[in-house]
């Protein structure tokens, strides 16, 4: 604040605090004209109710007087009076680095004691579950719901079946988080529709579902493309994060129209890398949770919603 | 003064009215007077730019459909919002705002630092319909917004009107802008927008205010948080 709207500022304070004195001052001193009766002839309610004179009670004039007392302390203590800094110097980002601090002395030693442990020997551990939730529930939930089950509609994995795209170790996990993962198959429109529709059959015989085997023998010859990725066998390959087709589980779900959309169109899946939101000690607790998700009897029961 | 000064504000309600207003208004007028006054004082830092065509108009997308009145845009200096949002937002931050979205109404989540916190096809399947993603949401729809296509002449027309206002803006910028927006739809300009919420402006961590916000301002991360485009 410049050095005139710093004056500003103080001549207001000093005309408002000044004005509001004078009148607690001068207030109770004022000579009231009186009626013979001892009121001030001012009556209601055609004469009824008549105004009296009283002085004001002394816990009023102290409540008042104690108000001034604290303004003033308030104004020499805290930022207030123009560019005077306050005799504490408090500032909303002081007490917010503060805030920080206090909380990290109280989270070091929890923190401490977790990067001794594995992401795996963590998933055991209740604290970092605990702190692991509450993180995944504000970070991760609005992709892979708070069960962690995911969504096929969006492409996010379930977290909580055996099935990785990226490898389901903790340090794939923590990898996962930390730099985020981009998934892309091609659109294959250009093959044709009826290409296409034949490798939607293969795809679906590679997983044991019920297919059409004519057109599955057709697509067969075509999944040489796909087995760049997907491998011969079209197993995946997770060091790309091609899923896996020899399982029941399909990252946009596995009806024929969704895996006819998948080949015809192509899928972009984004995880955002979290590196720049958590700290390596928050992604390290989250993982642990993620991992516990896949690795616990009842995962499955998690509530889904609250 | 006397008791008949005293008599002649108590018994004229319109001079107690006036009276009183002047009293009340010292407050307003120490605290936004000088503040209000000297915004303009206020200068962009480097990493602050003006918004390029689509996010502009996708930041006009985002007032039209009154986002302001559920998504605030201010972080402030307190331990539960730095940890859940980021680095406390700065007056620096928002001077190409007109108007600033600050706000105060938070039905939803603070957006401030909300870029690349989720994908691009998160972002416009939410806004297609918000419970594809989030079950219990109470936000609703845009889905209109997928079949408003932009107008290239109007998007220079607003940058030509910021450029008047003091935005920087050069010639050549204004007249890439409807090469920029072509064949964009008001989702696709508001999805730009959101996923540049506090991307590469966020303030140096002088006083960071957390230990994760030290981080993103430190690794600033403007590549790989941005969303594929």
């Amino acid at each position: 604040m410049s050095n005139g709207w710093s004056l500003w500022v103080m001549f207001l304070v000093v005309l408002n605090l000044g004005i509001s004195l004078f009148l607690f001052l001068w207030g109770p001193r004022a000579k009231i004209p009186t009626q013979p009766d001892g009121t001030t002839g001012h009556v209601w309610a055609h004469g009824v109710l008549r105004e009296g004179m009283h002085r004001l009670p002394r816990w009023w004039l102290l409540f008042s007087a104690s108000m001034f007392a604290v303004a003033f302390i308030y104004l020499y203590l805290f930022p207030g009076f123009g560019n005077h800094k306050g005799a504490l110097g408090w500032t909303s980002h002081g007490q917010l680095a503060r805030a920080v601090a206090a909380n990290d002395a109280k989270l070091d030693p929890l923190m401490a004691r977790f990067r001794l442990y594995s992401v795996e020997q963590l998933s055991g551990d209740p604290d970092a579950l605990q702190m692991g939730k509450v993180l995944f529930e504000d970070n991760c939930a609005a992709c892979h719901q708070r069960s962690g089950k995911g969504n096929t509609a969006l492409g996010a994995p379930n977290l909580t079946d055996s099935d990785w795209l990226y490898g389901g170790t903790g340090k794939d996990i923590a990898t996962s988080i930390h730099d985020g993962r981009n998934g892309v198959m091609p659109p294959w429109a250009s093959l044709g529709e009826d290409n296409v529709d034949n490798l939607v059959q293969y795809v679906l015989s590679l997983s044991g579902a019920p297919h059409d085997a004519a057109k599955a023998a057709a697509g067969k010859p075509l999944f040489a493309t796909c087995a760049a990725c997907h491998g011969a066998g079209g197993k995946g390959n997770q060091g790309i994060g091609a899923p896996n087709l020899t399982d029941h589980i399909w990252l946009y779900g596995g009806t024929v129209a969704d895996i006819h959309k998948t080949i015809h169109d192509g899928r972009q899946g984004h995880m955002p890398t979290w590196s720049p939101r958590l700290t390596d000690d928050q992604i390290h607790v989250v993982a642990a949770y993620v991992y516990h998700l896949s690795h616990t009897t009842d995962a499955g029961s998690q509530q889904d919603r609250r | 003064m006397a008791y008949k000064h005293f008599e002649a504000i108590e018994k004229h309600a319109g001079l107690l009215g006036v009276l009183i207003a002047i009293m009340v208004s010292f407050g307003g007028l120490a605290e936004i007077t000088p503040l209000f006054m000297e915004a303009h004082s206020i200068k962009a830092p480097p990493n602050v730019h003006p918004y390029d065509a689509l996010r502009l108009m996708g930041r006009d997308v985002y007032v039209q459909n009154g986002c302001y009145l559920c998504h605030s845009q201010m972080i402030r200096a307190l331990r539960f919002e730095t940890e859940r949002y980021g680095h406390y937002s700065t007056a620096e931050e928002s001077v190409y705002d007109r108007p600033f979205q600050w706000g105060s109404k938070r039905t939803g989540p603070d957006l401030a630092r909300v870029g690349g916190k989720y994908s691009d096809d998160w972002q416009r399947m939410h806004l297609m319909n918000p419970r594809q993603l989030v079950p219990l949401s109470n936000m609703p729809g845009f889905p209109w917004l997928a079949k408003i296509k932009i107008d290239g002449a109007d998007v220079q027309a607003r940058m030509r009107t910021l450029r008047r206002l003091g935005d920087p803006y050069t010639d050549a910028q204004i007249a890439a802008a409807p090469a920029a927006v072509a064949g964009k739809t008001e989702m696709d300009a508001l999805i730009a927008y959101l996923q540049g919420l506090g991307i590469d402006n966020e303030p140096t961590p002088a006083v960071a205010g957390s230990a994760a916000v030290g981080a993103a301002a430190a690794g600033n991360a403007p590549a790989g948080t941005g969303g594929t485009p």
